[in-house]
């Protein structure tokens, strides 16, 4: 029989279970509406330099404008040729855990981008954010480049990118390199040489514990801000990742983070940030013929103007990521304070049947004695 | 008479200005730019300054702290890092962000950013021109 103050002492720890989500759901909610208020702000700006971005880029298409971050798909595979460098990925996540799958979506879009290997269907090619994602299309167009020379990182992360989440977490550590091409034997690659053609920048504690235990060579990450995110840090992420693609280490920079759909939505968003590839910006150019004016210049229009879209991203990201970040941790606290209602509403009834139990037995024990002494 | 529709962004304020004006004037980094309807089309970078709005007989006057501005012959877009009206501007704050600008370039030191400075600089006073506020 179950004992009575053991249950007493679980419904009670239950208590005060529910007091702490409770408490935490509260936190979240207030943090929230300041987040997403942020949040509504900032959509403007991004939606109105994305505008700008699809009308400028429209119109470069098919010109010949010198500029490092702006290339038309076959400079791209020219530049893999040489021999060219890494990819990039900046994946936001949150600082604290308790927020449902909200942390786990997005190591898990990371995961499906960054493993990414050109056979699964390219959805996104007809949604209205096509210019905001060809991670997936560079990736096709640079699949088949062999470069020159020595394997590069690119090449390596093909032969084991058939892997998949478990594959990546599951690595040996010191695992011998078979050299067999079939998805089973794939399995037996070091995660390491795969790893190597791959950078993170990562911001929040959650994604920088996650990827450093998978070995990935994280460049940069940033704590303490996922709650509240700063301009001052996208901008930092911005200089850190054009100078590097200035000097070629990178060649594509994938931005991976929870979009913010309502109180009760998120999903995980990847878009490319760099290099800004012309041929994806086919269709808002069909209706554009007039010719920009510069003043003073192109060159110096884009060098500006680049960068401010780049960091308005991800400022934006993080304001995205941030708002889903307390709106996912106020409905898992939420259900959980629920569920704790509920378990205690449980283990009173049980407490009440055990001790009517008890009861009963010892009533049952003195009409059995008072009977036996008649 | 004919309107072109303006609209300034923020990155923390959202769409601070949409409406439809009758003339812009404003200074780009390569002079005062006077903006009519039907304008072609332009793309150019805004110094830190009071922008002159005309419309419906009035003018208005608005700060931005540089920023780009994007203009069809429909509309103007303006993204600003910050955008205020007149009335907005605190005084005191651009006071004190013009003394520690200035203060900041005075050091020479060479780990201070002698652009972001200058910026900082350029932004005060800005402001306090709008206001009519004497500097130094």
């Amino acid at each position: 029989m179950a004992n009575l103050q053991h249950i007493r002492r679980r419904i009670k720890s239950v208590k005060n279970i529910q007091k702490i989500t409770n408490a935490m759901d509260m936190i979240a909610r207030s943090r929230f509406n300041a987040a997403r208020e942020a949040l509504l702000s900032n959509v403007p700006y991004v939606a109105k330099t994305k505008e700008i971005m699809r009308r400028v880029m429209g119109q470069m298409r098919g010109q010949e404008y010198e500029h490092p971050f702006i290339k038309t798909r076959d400079e791209l595979i020219a530049d893999q040729q040489e021999g060219a460098g890494k990819f990039l990925f900046i994946v936001i996540a949150s600082d604290k855990g308790l927020a449902g799958s909200f942390s786990s979506n997005v190591f898990k879009e990371a995961h499906d981008t960054i493993e990414y290997d050109g056979t699964s269907e390219s959805s996104s090619l007809d949604s209205d954010d096509d210019d905001e994602n060809f991670h997936k299309k560079n990736f096709d167009a640079l699949k088949g480049i062999k470069p020159a020379g020595k394997r590069t990182p690119k090449q390596q992360r093909q032969m084991s990118a058939t892997g998949g989440f478990a594959r990546a977490s599951g690595r040996r550590s010191g695992g011998g390199k078979s050299s067999g091409g079939t998805t089973s034997e794939a399995r037996e690659y070091n995660d390491a040489d795969y790893i190597e053609g791959v950078e993170l920048i990562t911001v929040g504690r959650k994604a920088t514990t996650h990827f450093k235990q998978r070995g990935y060579n994280i460049i940069k990450s940033y704590h303490g801000i996922s709650e509240r995110p700063q301009y001052k840090y996208a901008k930092e992420i911005t200089d850190l990742i054009m100078e590097r693609f200035e000097s070629g280490e990178i060649i594509d920079v994938t931005l991976i983070y929870n979009q913010f759909k309502s109180a009760i939505s998120c999903a995980p968003d990847n878009v490319t940030l760099l290099p800004i590839v012309t041929d994806d910006y086919a269709k808002a150019s069909a209706n554009l013929k007039e010719e920009y004016i510069y003043e003073p210049d192109v060159v110096s229009i884009l060098n500006d103007f680049l960068p401010r879209r780049i960091a308005t991203r991800i400022y934006g990201a993080m304001l995205h990521s941030a708002a889903s970040e307390l709106s996912s941790r106020m409905n898992a606290m939420s259900n959980a304070t629920d569920n704790a209602q509920e378990l205690v509403g449980r283990l009173n009834l049980f407490y009440n049947k055990v001790r009517q139990a008890g009861i009963t037995n010892e009533i049952n024990e003195i009409v059995g004695g008072a009977n036996a002494l008649e | 008479m004919a309107t072109i529709l303006l609209e300034i962004a923020t990155p923390d304020k959202g769409e601070v200005y949409a409406k439809e004006i009758n003339m812009l004037i404003c200074r780009s980094v390569c002079g005062e730019l006077g903006i009519l309807p039907k304008h072609a089309r332009l793309m150019t970078e805004l110094l830190p300054h009071a922008m002159r709005i005309k419309e419906g007989g009035g003018e208005t006057q608005l700060f931005v702290s540089g920023g780009f501005m994007e203009v069809t012959p429909e509309k103007i877009t303006i993204l600003a890092d910050a955008a205020e009206a007149p009335d907005d501007i605190d005084v005191e704050r651009a006071r004190a962000a013009y003394k520690r600008a200035e203060e900041r370039l005075a050091k020479k030191d060479s780990d201070i950013d002698i652009d972001r400075a200058e910026a900082a600089l350029a932004r005060a006073k800005a402001r306090l021109l709008v206001k009519g506020v004497p500097i130094g």
